[in-house]
């Protein structure tokens, strides 16, 4: 017993050392599953307010820009109307349960792109209706999807992170496809899985898929870059630019799926079987 | 006393400075500067390790708590502090560090604390990006990281401490 006390004392500064490091990689590796620890997933009040308080300030030297993407998103969904109302004119009306999403609106109070595990914080949270794993979603297009959820903030797993994993289509072929990212570069995302045999074109539009509960069908996720990115594999790959800026990203929605519990009953139930 | 109230003010002062400003600096996507670990740098020489030690899990834990990664930055600057002894000892050589108590640029001069930063963000940086991919797949990426990070980060923490050395000097006066 002796010995120990004197072995601890003598060397009290290695083991304190190792203790804390210990520590750091086990909340670490503890953070590093889908759902996080919240304290410390930059959702708490004390931390989002500071956050909130730099956003605000911030927020003042990008306000033409903001300006000007909500202006031509405006201009677009006035264009949309337009069609919809032209074509729907008495024999159809939208009603209320025709609404599969809905949009909440939130503004990014935090937010990185230089890390391999990139995360937003937005300050919209359980009390304004959001939950876990719902998409997340710009003017320009895709971000990411919420991991964690607090009072009045909410953490998403942004595009930009090693396990962030989207089901895309392209415009022109219709084929489908994997979306990762493992460029390092907050600009561009690879696309994996595609039959060799179709064909890309520089410019080429990928847009989410239809077998994603968490986007909508058809929403923008990017344009192809690099078609020629070779590969060992039976299936090709494709670099494409994001058409997020996720470094000046401010305004984002978030995407109530009304139907998810519907979905998710569905899934349990063919899970069981 | 009015050391500790320094020391808190200070602490206080990086942290918001790393996380409101430093963070959303943006050159690139791979640089990535830090400078809250000034704290460490500065903290007394006489301070017992184990002080320091702790000291540096508390600030990186704190930084973490606004990134949203917790353990990353408690990680990187905790081994930043455990390497601090053996930094000090060879950036100073035969030079004696003992009538110094807070590291200085005016005592001990700009080269002397060139030197010292360098060692000291470098192990800082190494840690954070190794730890932060969490992995030995994307090791170019993480290597970039370090080397485009690095030399902006002491570029900055030099700048910020002769800045505040100047405004000791002038008040001194």
């Amino acid at each position: 017993m002796y010995n120990l006390r004197r072995f601890i004392l003598k060397h009290h500064f290695v083991i304190l050392f190792i203790l804390l490091e210990v520590i750091s990689i086990l909340l670490l590796a503890r953070s590093q599953n889908f759902h996080r620890n919240r304290l410390v997933s930059g959702t708490n009040v004390v931390v989002g307010n500071i956050h909130e308080m730099g956003s605000d300030v911030g927020g003042y030297f990008h306000l033409r820009q903001a300006n000007k993407q909500l202006a031509e998103e405006n201009a677009l969904l006035r264009k949309q109307i337009s069609v919809v109302t032209d074509t729907a004119t008495n024999t159809y009306t939208l009603l209320d349960h025709d609404t599969i999403y809905e949009y909440i609106p939130a503004r990014v109070v935090n937010n990185s792109t230089g890390m391999a595990n990139n995360y937003i914080v937005i300050n919209k949270g359980k009390v304004d209706g959001i939950k876990r794993d719902m998409g997340v979603i710009s003017s320009e297009g895709i971000v990411g999807v919420v991991t964690d959820v607090s009072l009045h903030y909410a953490s998403v797993m942004s595009l930009l992170h090693s396990k962030s994993f989207v089901g895309v289509r392209f415009k022109n072929s219709q084929q489908l496809a994997s979306l990762r990212w493992n460029t390092g570069n907050y600009r561009f995302g690879m696309v994996e899985d595609i039959p060799t045999h179709v064909e890309l074109h520089k410019g080429d539009t990928v847009l989410t898929s239809s077998y994603s509960f968490i986007f909508p069908e058809d929403m923008m996720v990017g344009t192809v870059e690099d078609p020629s990115v070779s590969s060992t594999d039976a299936l090709n790959k494709a670099e494409i630019r994001f058409a997020t800026n996720f470094a000046t990203l401010r305004h984002v929605y978030v995407i109530h799926n009304l139907h998810k519990p519907e979905l998710d009953s569905l899934k349990a139930n063919f899970l069981d079987k | 006393m009015n050391k500790t109230l320094l020391n808190i003010i200070r602490f206080v002062v990086l942290v918001l400075a790393q996380v409101l400003l430093v963070n959303h600096i943006r050159l690139g996507g791979y640089v990535h500067p830090y400078i809250y670990v000034i704290f460490i740098m500065l903290l007394s020489v006489t301070m017992p390790k184990w002080q320091v030690l702790t000291l540096g899990f508390v600030l990186g834990f704190c930084v973490d708590m606004f990134t949203g990664t917790p353990g990353l930055h408690a990680g990187a600057t905790t081994l930043m502090a455990f390497c601090r002894p053996s930094v000090l000892r060879l950036v100073s050589g035969h030079q004696k560090l003992e009538n110094v108590h807070e590291p200085n640029i005016g005592q001990l001069g700009g080269p002397w604390f060139l030197r010292y930063v360098a060692c000291l963000v470098l192990v800082h940086h190494f840690a954070l990006f190794f730890l932060e991919s969490f992995s030995f797949r994307l090791l170019g990426q993480v290597f970039l990281r370090i080397v485009l990070s690095v030399p902006v980060s002491v570029f900055l923490i030099m700048m910020i401490l002769y800045l505040f050395d100047l405004g000791k000097k002038k008040e001194s006066h």
